[in-house]
C-alpha cells in the first residue's frame, strides 16, 4: 500500500522528482565524467607506454659505436637499449619531418594503424598517423625525403604512433601541434649511405624504475661518447601530456566539485520540501498507527530510490558522454591510440555519497516531523511563525515598507535555509560565468601583454653561437643593432646557490618592460640590476638588496644592487643593461638579434639559427585558446543550466507554499499582476545579492586557478574586463528574472476554489 | 424591495471521470438586499459551490448571476476580480490570514485594493482586537483569528459579505461572538450591506431573515423569518 502511496508522490510531484532526478545526474555526470576524462587520459598513457616500451632514459651524443651499446646493455638494470639517429629532414612541398634511423625497434615501439611493424630489412618509411591522415598518405604511397644532400625515395610502409612521439612541434615555438606542416618518420639505418650510418641517441630501458638513477650515472662515467643522459620524464613529449594532467586536475576538480555542490544543494531543499509537504500526511500515518520505522523507510525511499537511479545513469552519462568528449579533444591533440575515459573509484564513491546524503536528509527532514505528536501534526494548519524571529520587522524602517516588500522579507526570514540555498546556487552560477569567461580574459590579457607589449619587433633572430664579429655587424647593419643576451647564473642565496638566469637588453625599445600594473617602465640604469616581482616576492628581495651571483662556467663572483623591478608573466629572472654588463668586465656577444623589418619571405639568413615571427608565436598561443573556449563554452551552458534549475526548483517550492497565500490574496481581489510582482520581487532580491557575492568570488576563483594551476616560472593572475562581471550579472539576473516570470505565469492559474479548500 | 442577488437558470457541473455531475442543478433564487441571509443543508448539497459563484470565485456552467443588476457570469478573469475587489468580502472557515503579517497588517491589506475602506485599527476595535493588533497570526486562537478575518472583510466595506461556515472550526461560545460580529455588520450602514452564510448548522437558521435551504444542487425551499431570534436566545 505504501507503495502505492510513494508511486502516486512521485506522480503528483513529478515536477520536483525530476528536478532532483536532474540535479543528481547532472552533478554525479559531471564529476564522473571528468575525473574519467583525467583518469583515462593516465591510464590510456600508462598502457601505451607498458605495452609499447617507451623507453626510460635517452643518451645523447654524437656519434654511438657498437661497443657503446654493448657497454651499455652490460650495466646492471639495464633490460634493453638501442641506438636511433634523429635528424630534421624535409620532404615534399617543403614541410619538416623528423627523421629517426633505427636499427630494432623494441624499444618504443610502433603501435601499427596500418601496413606492417618495423623489419631492418625492409626498404620503406614509417610515418605517423595525423601526418598521414593530414596528407593523405596512404600505405604505398611514395614520399621523398631530404637531409643536406641525402634524396630518399621512399614507400609508406605503416602508419603509425610511437610512444616518444606522443607530443612533437617543429621548434619550441610553435605549441599546438600542425600535423599537416610537421610528422615524425621512422625508416631504416640501412636506407642512408654507409658513410652516414651514424647513432646519436641511445634508449635506454631499465628494468627497475628505482635504480634509473644508478644507470643515469654509470651510463656517464662508462661510456665516454655520452654527452647528456635525460630521463623521459623531462622530454617534451613526455612532459606537455603529463602538464595537461596535472593542469586539469586543478582546474576541472573545482569546477566539477562546484557542479556538484550546487547540484547537492537543491536536492537537499527539494527534498526537504517533498518531505514537509507530507507533514499532514506524516500525521495521519502515524495516528493510524504505522510504526516510526516504517514510515522513516517509506521516505527516506524517495530519495533513495531516485538518487540511486540517477547516480547511476549520472556515473554511465559522464562516461560515455563527457569522459569520450574530452578524451577524444585530446587526442586530436596528442598522439596517442585507444585513448578512452576511465571510470574511476573516486567516481563510485561520490555517487554513493550522492545517495546517502540524499538518503540521510530525507530521514533528517522525516524525524524532524515525526517527533511533534500526531495531534499536532495534524492540527497546526498555519506554519508556525515566531515571533522573535519576525519582531525586528515590525518596527523602524520596516514599517514604512510598502506589503510586498514586508511579506517578502518575512517570508526571507521564515525560509532561511530555502533562501540561503538560493543565493548559494545563483552566486555559484555567476562564479563560473565569471570565472569561464574570467580565464579566457585574462589569457588574452597574458596573450596582449607578452606580444604586443613586452615584445615590440616583427621578428626575432636566433644568432649562430659561433658569428663572428664581423658577420654579426653585416646583420645588425642590415636589420638593425637591437640584440640581447640570456646568460646562465647562480645566484647565492645565503648557502644555497640557485640557477638563474639574467637577460642582458641592448634591444633599445624593441623589447619593454611593465610594472605590477602592466604599465611601461624603464630598464635603462647601468647602476645594477631589476628583478621580477614574483622572483624578488619569493626570494625576499627588497629594492637596494645586493645579490652575489656568478656566470655558469666560470667561478668568479658579482655583486649587484637592484635597482627596479619588472614584472614578466613567462620568466622569473634578472634584467641588466648591456653597459652595466660590460661596467663587469664581461663581454656581451649577443644571442638573439630584435627587428621589425618584414622578413615573411626570408627563409634563411646567413649565420641565422631561427627566424622567428613573432605573430607566428601568437598564433600558437591563440590555437590552444581554442581548445579552452570550447571548454569554456561547456562550464557557461552547465552553469546557466544548473542556476537555471535551482532558481526554477526553489521557485516552484516557494510557490506551491505560497499558492494557498496567494490564492487568499487573489480572493480579496489583487491583481494577478501585483501577486506576481509579490512573487517575482523576492527572486530577483536572491539574485541581486548572489551577483553581488559571486561577481568577487568569481575573480578570486579565477586567480587562485591561475595561481595553483599554473607553474612556477609564470607570473599570473586574473585579469578580467569589466564587461565580463558586466557580462555575467547581467546573465545571471536575466536567466533568474526569466525563470521567477515563467513560475508567475501560475499566479493566472490558481483556481481559488480548490486552493482554498485544501490547506496543504 | 431590491434585490442584491438574482440568479436565473445556474447550473454548475463538474466532470468527474467520464460523466458529468452537477453541483448545481438549474436553479433560480432571488435574494433581498440589507439582509442577513443563511444558505443550509448538508454537506455535499452544492452550498459553497453557490457561495463562490456568487462570489466570482468560479464561473457558472450555465445561467445568469445578476448582482446588483450586473451579470457577473459573462464577466472575464480581470471583471472578476474588479468586481470581487469592490463588492465582496469573504470569510472561510479555515480563516486564510496571512501568516507572514501581523493581526494589522493583515486588516491593512484591503488598503491596496480598494480605495475607500474602513480604518483598519477601527475595523480591529469593531472585533475587539486592537490590543493584539502586533501579534502574529500563529500567536492567537482560532476565533481571534477568524475575527482578524472579519475584520479584514468588514475593512473593506463591501456590498455582498459572504461566509463560508465561519464558525465550522469554532466552539460554540466564540461561534456566537463572531455571528454577533457579522449581525452586526449587517444592520449597521442602513441596510446597505448584505451578509450571506452557508452553513450546515440549522441553529444558525433561527437568527436568520431569509433561509435557503439546498439539497442535491437543488434549492429545496426559501422561508423567511418574520421575527428572527435574537443570537443570544439561540440555545447551543
Ligand atoms: N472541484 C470539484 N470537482 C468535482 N466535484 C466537486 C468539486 N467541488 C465540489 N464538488 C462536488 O460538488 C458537490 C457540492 O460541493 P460543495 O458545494 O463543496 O458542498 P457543500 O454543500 O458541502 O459546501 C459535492 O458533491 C462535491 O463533491
Ligand atoms: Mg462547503
Amino acid at each position: 500500500m505504501l507503495k502505492k502511496k510513494m508511486l502516486r508522490d512521485i506522480r503528483k510531484n513529478l515536477s520536483q522528482f525530476i528536478t532532483i532526478f536532474l540535479m543528481v545526474f547532472i552533478g554525479v555526470m559531471a564529476y564522473a565524467g571528468i575525473e574519467s576524462y583525467m583518469d583515462g587520459m593516465e591510464k590510456t598513457a600508462n598502457k601505451y607506454y607498458q605495452e609499447n616500451n617507451l623507453q626510460d632514459l635517452n643518451v645523447m651524443g654524437a656519434n654511438f659505436t657498437e661497443e657503446d651499446l654493448k657497454e651499455i646493455k652490460k650495466i646492471e638494470n639495464v633490460k634493453d637499449a638501442e641506438r636511433k639517429l634523429t635528424l630534421n629532414g624535409t620532404t615534399d612541398g617543403d614541410r619538416t619531418l623528423l627523421l629517426s634511423f633505427i636499427e630494432t625497434n623494441n624499444i618504443s615501439k610502433f603501435y601499427v594503424f596500418e601496413g606492417e611493424g618495423f623489419n631492418p630489412e625492409s626498404e620503406g618509411v614509417w610515418i605517423d598517423k595525423y601526418y598521414a591522415d593530414e596528407n593523405n598518405y596512404k600505405i604505398g604511397d611514395e614520399i621523398t625525403i631530404k637531409y643536406d644532400k641525402i634524396e630518399l625515395k621512399e614507400k609508406v610502409k605503416g602508419i603509425v604512433n610511437i610512444p616518444d612521439h606522443v607530443y612533437d612541434v617543429k621548434d619550441s615555438s610553435e605549441i599546438y601541434p600542425d600535423h599537416k606542416e610537421f610528422g615524425v618518420a621512422y625508416l631504416s639505418i640501412n636506407e642512408l649511405p654507409e658513410y652516414f650510418r651514424i647513432f646519436n641517441n641511445v634508449m635506454v630501458d631499465v628494468d627497475n624504475k628505482d635504480k634509473k638513477d644508478e644507470v643515469k650515472n654509470k651510463i656517464e662515467e662508462k661510456v665516454e661518447n655520452a654527452i647528456a643522459v635525460t630521463n623521459i620524464e623531462d622530454g617534451a613529449s613526455y612532459t606537455s601530456y603529463q602538464g595537461e594532467i596535472d593542469e586539469g586536475k586543478t582546474y576541472i576538480g573545482v569546477f566539477s566539485g562546484l557542479f556538484l555542490f550546487i547540484a547537492m544543494l537543491s536536492v537537499i531543499t527539494t527534498m526537504t520540501r517533498v518531505v514537509k509537504k507530507q507533514r499532514v500526511q506524516i500525521g495521519t500515518l502515524k495516528a493510524l498507527g504505522f510504526k516510526k520505522s516504517k514510515i522513516l523507510l517509506h521516505y527516506i525511499g524517495y530519495g533513495f530510490w531516485i538518487s540511486l537511479v540517477a547516480s547511476l545513469a549520472g556515473l554511465v552519462g559522464g562516461y560515455y558522454l563527457i569522459g569520450n568528449f574530452f578524451i577524444s579533444m585530446e587526442m586530436a591533440f596528442f598522439e596517442m591510440p585507444n585513448g578512452a575515459p576511465s571510470m574511476n573509484i573516486s567516481s563510485y564513491i561520490m555517487a554513493v555519497l550522492v545517495v546517502l546524503t540524499v538518503s540521510f536528509i530525507t530521514y533528517l527532514t522525516c524525524r524532524k516531523i515525526l517527533k511533534e505528536n500526531a495531534a499536532e501534526t495534524l492540527r497546526s494548519k498555519l506554519p508556525n511563525v515566531k515571533n522573535n524571529s519576525l519582531n525586528i520587522t515590525t518596527r523602524g524602517i520596516f514599517k514604512k515598507l510598502g506589503f510586498s516588500s514586508k511579506w517578502n522579507i518575512r517570508d526571507i526570514v521564515r525560509n532561511k535555509m530555502r533562501t540561503f540555498m538560493g543565493i548559494a546556487g545563483v552566486t555559484g552560477c555567476a562564479m563560473l560565468i565569471v570565472c569561464a569567461f574570467g580565464m579566457f580574459d585574462s589569457m588574452n590579457y597574458f596573450i596582449e601583454l607578452q606580444f604586443e607589449k613586452l615584445y615590440n619587433f616583427n621578428y626575432k633572430l636566433v644568432l649562430n653561437e659561433n658569428i663572428s664579429k664581423e658577420n654579426l655587424n653585416k646583420i645588425e647593419e642590415k636589420y638593425g643593432a637591437n640584440t640581447s643576451k640570456t646568460l646562465g647564473i647562480e645566484i647565492k642565496n645565503g648557502d644555497i646557490k640557485e640557477a638563474n638566469n639574467v637577460f642582458v637588453t641592448d634591444a633599445n625599445e624593441l623589447i619593454r618592460f611593465v610594472n605590477k600594473d602592466g604599465e611601461f617602465t624603464e630598464v635603462n640604469s647601468d647602476e645594477g640590476i631589476y628583478v621580477t616581482y614574483k622572483l624578488a616576492e619569493t626570494k625576499g628581495y627588497k629594492m637596494g638588496d645586493e645579490i652575489s651571483w656568478h656566470i655558469y662556467g666560470d667561478n668568479k663572483y658579482y655583486t649587484s644592487k637592484i635597482i627596479g623591478f619588472n614584472k614578466d608573466p613567462q620568466n622569473q629572472n634578472v634584467t641588466m643593461t648591456r653597459k652595466y654588463l660590460e661596467s663587469l668586465g664581461v663581454e656581451y656577444k649577443p644571442d638573439s638579434l630584435y627587428t621589425n623589418q618584414d622578413l615573411k619571405d626570408v627563409k634563411e639568413i646567413e649565420n641565422v639559427e631561427l627566424i622567428q615571427d613573432k605573430n607566428a608565436l601568437k598564433d600558437g598561443m591563440e590555437n590552444m585558446l581554442q581548445t579552452m573556449r570550447k571548454m569554456i563554452i561547456l562550464i557557461i551552458v552547465i552553469a546557466i543550466l544548473l542556476g537555471a534549475i535551482i532558481i526554477y526548483n526553489l521557485g516552484i517550492l516557494s510557490y506551491t507554499e505560497k499558492q494557498y497565500q496567494f490564492a487568499t490574496l487573489k480572493v480579496l481581489g489583487f491583481k494577478d499582476k501585483k501577486i506576481r510582482k509579490i512573487f517575482t520581487e523576492q527572486n530577483n532580491w536572491i539574485a541581486i545579492i548572489s551577483i553581488i557575492i559571486g561577481i568577487p568570488l568569481g575573480y578570486y576563483l579565477t586567480d587562485w586557478l591561475f595561481k595553483t594551476a599554473i607553474e612556477e616560472h609564470y607570473d599570473f593572475g586574473a585579469s578580467i574586463k569589466m564587461i565580463t562581471y558586466v557580462i555575467a550579472g547581467v546573465g545571471t539576473f536575466i536567466v533568474s528574472y526569466v525563470v521567477s516570470k515563467i513560475l508567475a505565469r501560475k499566479v493566472k492559474n490558481i483556481d481559488m476554489v480548490t486552493s482554498l479548500k485544501g490547506n496543504e | 424591495m431590491e434585490k442584491i442577488v438574482e440568479i436565473k437558470k445556474l447550473t454548475k457541473s463538474y466532470k468527474v471521470g467520464e460523466n458529468e455531475f452537477n453541483a448545481l442543478d438549474n436553479i433560480d433564487l432571488s435574494l433581498n438586499k440589507g439582509e442577513f441571509i443563511v444558505i443550509l443543508g448538508p454537506s455535499g448539497a452544492g452550498k459553497s459551490t453557490l457561495l463562490n459563484l456568487i462570489g466570482g470565485m468560479d464561473t457558472p456552467s450555465k445561467g445568469d448571476i445578476l448582482i446588483d443588476g450586473e451579470n457577473i457570469s459573462k464577466y472575464n478573469e480581470k471583471q472578476l476580480n474588479d468586481y470581487r475587489a469592490e463588492n465582496i468580502g469573504f470569510i472561510f472557515q479555515f480563516y486564510n490570514i496571512l501568516p507572514t503579517l501581523t493581526v494589522l497588517e493583515n486588516v491593512e491589506l484591503v488598503r491596496d485594493i480598494v480605495k475607500n475602506p474602513i480604518d483598519s485599527k477601527e475595523a480591529l476595535k469593531g472585533v475587539g482586537l486592537e490590543k493584539h493588533k502586533n501579534k502574529f497570526p500563529s500567536q492567537l486562537s482560532g476565533g481571534e483569528q477568524q475575527r482578524v478575518s472579519i475584520a479584514r472583510a468588514i475593512a473593506k466595506n463591501p456590498k455582498l459579505l459572504l461566509c463560508d461556515e465561519p464558525t465550522g472550526a469554532l466552539d460554540s461560545k466564540t461561534g456566537v461572538e463572531v455571528l454577533k460580529l457579522l449581525r452586526k455588520q449587517c444592520d449597521g450602514n442602513e441596510g446597505a450591506n448584505t451578509v450571506i452564510i452557508v452553513t450546515h448548522n440549522s441553529l444558525i437558521a433561527e437568527i436568520a431573515d431569509t433561509v435557503v435551504h439546498v439539497k442535491n444542487g437543488k434549492i429545496e425551499s426559501v422561508t423567511s423569518n418574520e421575527h428572527p431570534k435574537r443570537i443570544d436566545e439561540v440555545g447551543w
